[in-house]
Order: C-alpha cells, then structure tokens, then sequence
C-alpha cells in the first residue's frame, strides 16, 4: 500500500520538476518538458513487448497458462502505452514542425509497432480454445519480437529523419543538461514502476480467473514423460 | 506398441470433454472406444495420436525393443483413420498413398499402392482423382492410408462409416489381420464393430 | 502383411526434414496445378491492381519513388491474398490433421516455404513485366532488381507462410492474414522499394538494402526453425 502512495509521489513531484526544476533545451523550446513523458512512455512500450515476448517463450517452454495470462496483459499494456507514445509523439510533432503527422520514419515505426500490438491481441480474438489461442499468441508474439528491432532501427536508417537524436547517439554523448536528466531518469523510473504495478494488478486479476476455472494446464507439459 | 494412459482430461473451448481416463494397452490386439455421441470418442483418437495434448495428465507411448517414445515419434510410428482426417481430393488414390509413403520417408512404388487398392477393390481406379469417388470409396482409400508402412499402432475412428456390406467384410478381415502385429484402437458405435475386440475404454 | 509390407519395415517411419519437405512441396505443386487456385486467383488480382493503379495515376507515372512505392504494393498485397492458401486449403480440406500425421513440423514448414515462394515468383513473372510496359518504365540496373527481387521473396514468403500457418488454426483465417502480416513485413517492403528505386535510377552499383532484406530473412527463418514444432503443434 505505502509503495503506491510513494509512486504517486514521485510522480507528483517529476511532474512539478520537469516544470519548474529542469531546464529547456536549445532548439527544442517548451516543446522540451514531453520529453519526460513521451520517452518514458515509448521505453515502457519496449517494456512491455519484452516482458510478452519472455512470457510467451516461457508459455512455450512450460505450457502453463498462467505465463499467457501474464503475456497478453503485457502486450494490452503495451498496446495501451504505445497509442501513448503516438499520441505524444505527434503533439511533439506539431510543437516541433508544425503537422501532428507527417511520416516521419520514427512515426512510422512506432504506428507499425502499434499495429504489430493490435493484431497480436486481434489473433488472441479469433481463437477460442484456451490451449490453442496461448500457443498461436505466443509464436506470434516471439516472430514479432524479433522482427521488430529491424523495424524499430534499422527501417528509420532508410529514411531521412526529422526526429531528434536518440538519447545516447550515436558518437555515444550523452548530450542533455544535468538537471534535465535528472528528471528523464526520475520519469523514466515512476512510469516504469506505474507499468508493473498496473500489471502485477491485472495478472492478479486473471491468475483468479483461471483458478478459478480449475485446475486445467490446457495442455499438459507432461505429455512426453 | 503399449500405451498407458493416467488420469487423463481434456477440455476444449471451456467445455470437459472427458476427465480422469486411465488406461495400458498392450499390442498387437484390438481394443475398442465405446461411448454415444459427443463423448470425445474422437478426441481421445486425437490425443492418442499425438495430435492434441491433454490438459490433464499423462500418455505414454511404449515400443517393443525400443522402449518411451516422445510424441513426435509415436506419430510416426502410427496410422490413424477418421472422418476429421482427410485426404487430398485433387490427388489420386495412388497418389495419396505415394505421398503418405513419401513424407514418411518409406520406399514406395506403384505396385505397392496397386497391391493396397486391390485389396480394398479399388484396383480399376486408383489413377482417379479422390474428386470422383463415392464417400465409401474414399473410406477405404483413408483406410489404407493408416495402414501404410505397418505401423505399430492402427487407430480407426467409425472405420465402417460410408461402406457398403463388402466393404465393411473387407475392412474386419483387414483390421484383425493388422490386428495380429499391432494394436489396432477402434472408435466406434455400431455393435457388430464394438464385439471386434475388448473394451478398452467406454467414455 | 502382405501390401503394407511392401513399404518398409515395421513401423520405421520419419523421413528425412528435407525428404519430407519435399514430398510436401511436391505434393502441393501437383494439386497446384490441377486446382490453378493460388497462383490464378492472385495474378488476376495483381494484374487488376496494375491496370487500376496504371490508370488511376495516368501520365504521372514517371516517377521513379512512386512506381517502385506501387510495384510492392501491389506485390504485397497479392502475396497477402494468394500464399496463405497453402495452410489454409488444408485446414478447410480437412486435410490438416492427416498432414501433422506424417509429416514432422518444420517439414511442413519448409515445404510450404517452397511452394509459396514458387508462387510468388510466378506471379512476378506475370506482374513485373506488364508493369514495365504499363508505365514505360527501364531499369538502369537489372541485376540489382533481380537480386532485391529475390532476397525480398525469401523474406516474405517465408513471412506469410509462418502467419498462415498461425491463422489456418484460427476461427476467421482468410481476413486476418494482412492485418497480421503487414506491420511484420514493412522492414521488407521500405527495403525493396529504396532498392528497387536504386535500381530504377542508379546504374550499376548494388543497392546496399540487400543486406536488411537478407538479415530479415535470416531473423524470420530462424524463428520458423527455433518453433516450428510450436506453430503446429496442438
């Protein structure tokens, strides 16, 4: 309980922060302060798929069904952060260049990032049987995971971007003022502890549903023994 | 081939099928799946083909001289003929047997397949597309299709479903003659097919 | 026993991943070709897709960013319509489980590959050459396209087959495969087009998206490798 009173906290006080502590950055104006949002939201995208594609693997390796309950909150969270990131993302857009859309390579890879969330949970819908639909999930979700990083880095090389520099660029400089990463990293912490403390919540719920169903493993593990 | 089922349950799209199903049967023999409609007479077959793992407890396979099988190798030590197992309808009898025998990595020549179908009075058409053939033709195609390569374990699902009186003679003399050198399961709900052989399991 | 023995031994079943495979291959080329079914019903539609985008864009046309933009397009989209057949006539045949009976996963897998990627390919053999002609285009290098066109195959068919695969044991297959496919395949279709652009307007060199098309090629073959007992087995 006193965690999520210290979450809420922390998050207060980022917030009042990135306001009124850190700096501007040069060419970047007012527009700097969505930075303590949009990175931290799009990191916890990348989260999240890396948490469903561990908990599908695991799906797989242990055929327990309680690993696809924690795989599809994932990817639900993720869907949900990552509509966050777009949607950061082209105020941002429109701050910065004038139009919320433009496809700019890195809209583009995180629109198709979205669409690869949607259609993981679309996959989910069109199968009933419990067994099969965490099987069908987890081998999309895994072929998803390891196509995205060509999606997510090197699709955007193919193109010419308006988008800033990731954080760490390339030269490996860091180029950020002191006090401005302060925040980022405070931000960067509070919304990742926001996203697992909402997901240990939703796994909590569906664990009891499936308990609750009984004690069905839909497939046996120990099918060769 | 032995097979020695505990405890096992399986339930598909939320609904139990059958639950706590236990049993050893040891080959060659017939045992026979008894049970009405909806049972999961069909659904056993499938799990006892490797074709669908149980949500509750446990198969194992058994070869003679050989010892546990996984599942991947208990499939392909087994046929399995079925109304939900189809076979390619643009193909030619022949043909389907050519390619069972194929992708199993058995050596195969025509004679063999003429040799199959004449057993099963098919001989004339074998060169036919499966397209142009009665339902009961087709059954006896799918029959033959389980029994390639003498595999040491034979599971019919309703074997005598689409035949007429000769065909159903030919398939017993077929199914206890396998019957001497494998175990040989038969799902079915005609009485006449259910005396074949014990009762393995009524569901 | 008298026919059974002629085929082999007692129960010495498991051929080879590629003998296998092959059977597999072979098997679906032959129906393939009395059916007509994927490589027709996917040329009409490409060839439709041309001639509507041919007169859609008139005498624009002579811009080589937006035409490599629509040959892939249109590309995608019949790859999209025509190879998920080859999982999901099996499964409509109810052909699927016979097939799982003898044949091992990843020889299924490969064998599908194959047979999508001859599809594929004979679709190009139609598609390209009537959009060369329907928008006057040339190529200043022909062995870059060629090699873009091939490398770019390998990746997605070998992309759709694994998704067809997925979708043939799911409730609505035939609708779902572009909207489960696209997002995955884009490394593939930003890739070919600014190769393909290349090899529209640079002569000579050898477009350097060659190597994300085979790395993504590699990533997704790999993963059909590392699950393919997974993405069939029930």
């Amino acid at each position: 309980m006193w965690w999520r009173w210290g979450l809420f906290l922390w998050m207060a006080v980022v917030t009042v922060a990135a306001f009124l502590y850190a700096p501007l950055a040069k060419k970047l104006y007012e527009q700097t302060r969505i930075i303590y949002w949009h990175i931290p939201v799009a990191w916890v995208t990348l989260v999240a798929f890396l948490v469903a594609g561990w908990q599908s693997w695991r799906y797989l390796a242990t055929r327990d069904l309680a690993a696809d309950a924690r795989a599809a909150v994932a990817m639900e969270l993720g869907l949900l952060f990552c509509g966050l990131a777009t949607v950061s993302g082209a105020i941002f857009s429109k701050g910065m260049w004038g139009s919320y859309w433009n496809w700019d390579p890195r809209q583009t890879s995180i629109f198709f990032l979205l669409l690869v969330y949607a259609a993981a949970l679309t996959l989910r819908a069109a199968v009933e049987e419990p067994a099969r639909r965490a099987r069908l999930s987890a081998v999309y979700g895994l072929f998803a995971a390891a196509v995205t990083p060509l999606l997510l880095f090197v699709v955007p090389r193919l193109f010419f971007t308006l988008h800033p520099d990731p954080i760490v660029n390339s030269a490996g400089k860091l180029e950020m003022h002191p006090r401005m990463f302060q925040v980022f990293l405070a931000s960067l912490a509070g919304f990742t502890g926001i996203f697992f403390w909402v997901y240990a919540l939703d796994v909590r719920l569906r664990l009891h549903q499936l308990a609750r169903e009984g004690a069905w493993t839909g497939s046996g593990k120990d099918r060769a023994a | 081939m032995k097979i020695v089922a505990e405890g096992l349950g399986v339930r598909l799209s939320g609904r139990v099928v059958f639950a706590d199903v236990a049993f050893t049967w040891s080959g060659p023999g017939l045992v026979t799946v008894t049970g009405r409609n909806g049972a999961g007479k069909t659904t056993l077959l499938k799990v006892i083909a490797a074709l669908l793992r149980p949500g509750r407890g446990a198969l194992r396979w058994e070869l003679n001289g050989v010892g546990a099988l996984t599942p991947a190798e208990a499939r392909r030590r087994l046929g399995f003929a079925g109304p939900e197992l189809g076979l390619w309808e643009e193909l030619s009898a022949l043909e389907n047997l050519a390619f069972g025998a194929r992708a199993r990595g058995l050596a195969w020549s025509d004679a063999d397949g003429t040799a199959w179908l004449d057993r099963l009075g098919l001989g004339d058409r074998g060169g036919e597309r499966l397209a142009t053939y009665s339902s009961g033709m087709k059954q006896r195609v799918k029959l033959a299709f389980a029994m390639l390569g003498e595999p040491a374990l034979v599971l019919l699902d309703e074997p005598g479903s689409n035949l007429d009186d000769d065909g159903r003679v030919a398939v017993a003399t077929l199914v206890h003659e396998v019957a001497q050198r494998a175990l040989v399961v038969v799902a079915t709900n005609d009485p006449a097919e259910a005396a074949w052989g014990t009762n393995g399991v009524a569901l | 026993m008298t026919p059974g023995s002629a085929a082999g031994g007692s129960g010495g079943g498991g051929g080879s991943l590629l003998g296998t495979a092959w059977a597999v291959f072979a098997k679906d080329v032959t129906t393939e070709l009395r059916s007509r079914y994927a490589v027709a019903a996917t040329a009409t539609f490409a060839l439709a897709a041309l001639a509507v985008v041919s007169f859609a864009v008139g005498p624009f046309g002579g811009r080589a960013e937006l035409l490599a933009a629509f040959l892939w397009t249109v590309i995608l989209f019949a790859a999209a319509a025509g190879l998920a057949q080859a999982f999901v006539r099996e499964a409509e045949r109810r052909t699927w489980l016979t097939l799982r009976l003898v044949a091992a996963p990843g020889a299924i897998l490969l064998g599908k590959w194959g047979v999508n990627l001859a599809v594929l390919a004979s679709i190009e053999v139609l598609v390209v050459p009537a959009f060369l002609v329907m928008f006057g285009v040339e190529f200043r290098s022909l062995p870059a396209f060629l090699a873009i066109l091939v490398l770019a195959n390998l990746g997605l068919s070998a992309s759709l087959t694994l998704v067809s695969a997925l979708l043939a044991q799911a409730r609505a297959h035939g609708a779902l495969v572009s909207a489960l496919a696209f997002p995955l395949v884009v490394p593939v279709l930003m890739a070919a087009i600014v190769g393909t652009r290349r090899a529209f307007t640079e002569p000579g060199a050898w477009p350097p998206e060659w190597r994300v098309l085979a790395a993504y090629a590699g990533v997704v073959v790999g993963i059909g490798v590392l699950l393919a007992e997974h993405v069939l087995d029930d």
